[in-house]
């Protein structure tokens, strides 16, 4: 494991998106002591060359904030997930406009909405997890009202560690979606990784356990490899694990030897067969700790689709 | 144009790298010249670059690399901009401008290997050499960061400590984001070394020796928020940059040298580039028109749809824009100011100071030498000595006549390594206040109530106009890498828009 980048200040990143322009992208989330600075988006080359940054317009600074560069849309404009308005923004990089293109609704008799992970669904769509909301949101290809697109008790969670990552699994026809800790007492602390069909009709069909993870481990985001494997980050024990497509634990990363460690990992997203890892670290909250990792994983990551008519607004 | 425009990857990169290095540097710059001296502009490119430092070529070979045409207008009969070889009358070339290379610096490094530009090690071999004026002190020899003066040595210790720590802290691509930028900005570095140290008069006096070679000023000169970015700056994307590695010879700044001087490197480029290098073609104004822009040199009139400008903030002030630059860009550009630096060169029959056990690195707090390099070279076995006179230095002796200066700096020398060094066999030296194309050196530096408030403008396109140059690079922004990393950025910009 090696350090791909530091993550300038304020820090924290949350997830790493690979573009298909070649480049990578991170941007900084929140501090859980309060944060002193507006966000940062940040653009490398592939090896780790810093390149350009921006700073979203319109957080509100009076709440915490954070943004992840979560995709990207057919036009090559980022795909931003800000928390502090619950947005969904796209930024397009060749000439630094910032749009709005959704707000996430707050739903009644829950927590406050938080967009956490987006990705591209089956009718090129805009799918977005809700860590704040037990519901899997739908934003139309061609921009829009959010919709709660799939909602289910079995995505809530108590003291706000909801819903993660979220992929589209071509392959497999279904939506891949972890969550960091059930709502479920018997099941306290664990966490896991659902699997969700989609019906010809386009509707969610019925959730599916793949994997269930140690108490505290906290899974967050994850990536997937052309095998159907999966590289989940486990934020809370400051690892990866990689899950074959059924479930079965192949694997464990635990960074020994880096020269930064695991400290609150937050996402595995492929470049090749490297998966670059957010070290978020959200509770030691050490500066020195906020890089993107830079792990091997001995097999390529499966192509990400950005479908042609993604093109939001 | 004469040559496709054109060129591709494997042309640049097979196109003559190893036989580059096997030219000295006046027949690389004789050919380069022959090149691009003469003839008529292309009426139309896809890009137009304005400045044939190591920015503009890096980011222009980029472009041409990409398949675009491209074209670069400098106003000197030279390439390099602040980067300058100097052929001694006894042997050897030297550089009178950007020189040293070290450890971070790993764009320029990866450059210069392809370019088939070797480098070699600064000579560090025995004790560094402090002079102060303190009778009770007096000359005194080292080694490490921080002179062994017992009237300054903590307090140095102790001030550079928490000039790192916010170092760490300071995110190098907006320092103006930074929850005290606007404090920090509004003091000098010396106005903070008054607040922070005991000994301030001797901090800062000590302090003058980085400041004067490595910005061409003075701390009551530096915005205080300028000199923790410049020192966050001292790193790259793995490295926290801190100032040992910014101000160090053996594992910083100045631990290595391009073998056949640094300017080699963009003769390198230029001689790539060919006919698309366009020298003696100052440019006078630039304008959007019609969807494209105009760039009007003394050559002619070229059209693009896309600028990168390189020229340092004096320069870029100095051009026509229509429609002009924007409010917030011309502030940021008035404010910074060039440094005021020249380097001067003693050459000896051979390197004394070493078989006296010295390396050659001397600093003092007073006299025309505040800083000495052993700045020996491999084409000649000759000894030489460099001293940067800069800032309060340079206003103190550069305007001396040449004979008095001459005769000051050998002075300063002689305290640090002995009479020897009263009786060079050359003596040379390079004042880059009178550079009609830079105005100073070796960077722009920003005083107070200018980064916090304008710096974010720095890097921010100007509709068709990017900007490079090596003020608007993340990490070592003033070194030849912050120039390579600034043209390679500008160059993705650009490639994006086209």
């Amino acid at each position: 494991m090696n350090v791909f980048a530091i993550v300038q200040r304020p820090g924290f990143p949350a997830y790493v998106h690979v573009h298909p322009n070649g480049r990578v992208y991170t941007a900084t989330y929140t501090n859980p002591k309060g944060d002193a600075m507006r966000s940062r988006v940040f653009e490398y080359t592939a090896d780790g060359t810093l390149l350009r940054s921006w700073t979203p317009p319109d957080q509100d600074l009076t709440k915490p904030r954070g943004v992840q560069v979560a995709t990207s849309d057919a036009r090559g404009r980022l795909v931003l997930l800000e928390k502090s308005r619950a947005q969904v923004l796209t930024l397009d990089v060749r000439t630094g406009e910032f749009l709005v293109q959704a707000t996430i609704p707050d739903l009644p008799g829950g927590g406050a909405p938080i967009p956490n992970y987006a990705t591209w669904g089956p009718d090129a769509a805009l799918y977005v997890s809700d860590y704040g909301q037990p519901v899997i949101w739908r934003i139309p290809a061609a921009g829009g009202t959010p919709q709660a697109w799939f909602r289910s008790p079995r995505l809530d969670s108590p003291a706000g560690f909801g819903t993660t990552g979220l992929v589209w699994d071509a392959p497999r026809g279904s939506f891949l979606i972890s969550q960091q800790s059930t709502g479920d007492l018997l099941d306290a602390g664990r966490g896991h990784l659902y699997r969700l069909p989609v019906r010809a009709d386009g509707s969610p069909g019925a959730l599916e356990t793949v994997w269930s993870s140690a108490p505290l481990d906290l899974p967050d985001g994850f990536g997937v490899a052309q095998s159907g494997n999966v590289v989940l980050a486990l934020l809370g024990t400051n690892q990866l694990v990689k899950l074959s497509p059924s479930g079965q634990v192949l694997e464990r990363y635990d960074g020994r030897g880096s020269a930064v460690p695991f400290d609150g990992p937050s996402n595995a997203t492929y470049l090749g067969s490297r998966v670059l890892v957010a070290n978020q670290s959200p509770v030691l909250g050490d500066a020195s700790h906020h890089v993107v990792l830079d792990v091997e994983t001995g097999e390529p990551g499966a192509p990400v689709v950005v479908p042609a008519a993604s093109v939001l607004r | 144009m004469t040559e496709p425009l054109s060129l591709g990857r494997r042309g640049l990169l097979a196109g003559g790298a190893a036989a580059l290095g096997l030219l000295a540097t006046d027949a690389l710059a004789a050919r380069v010249n022959a090149a691009t001296l003469q003839g008529p502009l292309p009426p139309r490119v896809d890009v137009v670059v304005v400045g044939g430092g190591i920015a503009g070529l890096v980011a222009a070979r980029q472009v041409a690399a990409s398949g675009r045409s491209v074209l670069v207008v400098e106003a000197r009969d030279r390439v390099g901009g602040r980067v300058l070889n100097h052929e001694l009358a006894t042997g050897g070339t030297i550089e009178a401008g950007g020189a040293f290379i070290g450890p971070t610096q790993t764009h320029i490094k990866a450059l210069a290997d392809e370019l088939g530009i070797a480098t070699f090690k600064e000579y560090v071999d025995g004790n560094n050499v402090y002079v102060s004026s303190n009778p009770l002190i007096g000359r005194q020899e080292y080694q490490g960061t921080v002179p062994p003066d017992p009237t300054i040595l903590l307090d140095a210790a102790v001030a550079l400590q928490q000039l790192n720590s916010f170092a760490a802290e300071m995110p190098v691509d907006a320092p103006w984001e930074h929850p005290r930028a606007a404090e920090w900005d509004r003091i000098t570095l010396a106005d903070w070394i008054r607040a922070n140290t005991v000994n301030s008069a001797g901090i800062e006096n000590l302090i003058r020796a980085w400041t004067q070679p490595g910005f061409g000023a003075d701390p009551d000169q530096l915005s205080l928020l300028y000199v923790i970015h410049y020192i966050a700056c001292s790193g790259d994307e793995t490295h926290v940059g801190t100032f040992e590695r910014n101000s160090d010879v053996v594992g910083g700044a100045q631990e290595s040298r391009f073998v056949g001087g640094s300017q080699r490197v963009p003769l390198a480029l230029a001689d790539q580039l060919g006919s698309r290098v366009a020298l003696d073609a100052p440019v006078s104004r630039i304008e959007h028109l019609d969807g494209r822009v105009r760039v009007h040199t003394a050559r002619g009139r070229v059209s693009a749809q896309r600028v990168i400008v390189t020229a340092t903030p004096e320069q870029v002030l100095g051009i026509d824009f229509a429609p002009g630059i924007p409010a917030g860009r011309r502030t940021l550009l008035s404010g910074m100011q060039m440094g005021r630096l020249m380097k001067c060169d003693a050459v000896y029959e051979t390197p004394f100071w070493r078989t006296d056990g010295l390396t050659g690195f001397g600093i003092a707090d007073s006299g025309a030498v505040r800083v000495a390099f052993d700045n020996g070279v491999q084409d000649t076995d000759h000894g030489i000595l460099l001293a940067f006179v800069g800032g309060a230095t340079w206003r103190q002796y550069g305007t001396l006549s040449l004979v008095e200066r001459r005769a000051a700096v050998l002075q300063g020398f002689a305290r640090m390594f002995g009479d020897q060094a009263l009786r060079p066999i050359e003596y040379t030296e390079h004042d880059w206040t009178h550079e009609r194309w830079t105005r100073g050196g070796p960077v722009a530096i920003c005083p107070p109530n200018v980064m916090a408030s304008y710096g974010q403008h720095v890097r921010e396109p100007f509709g068709r106009v990017h900007w490079a140059g090596t003020e608007t690079s993340t990490y070592w922004t003033g070194y030849m890498d912050g120039a390579v990393r600034s043209g390679e950025r500008a160059a993705v910009e650009v490639l994006e828009n086209l």
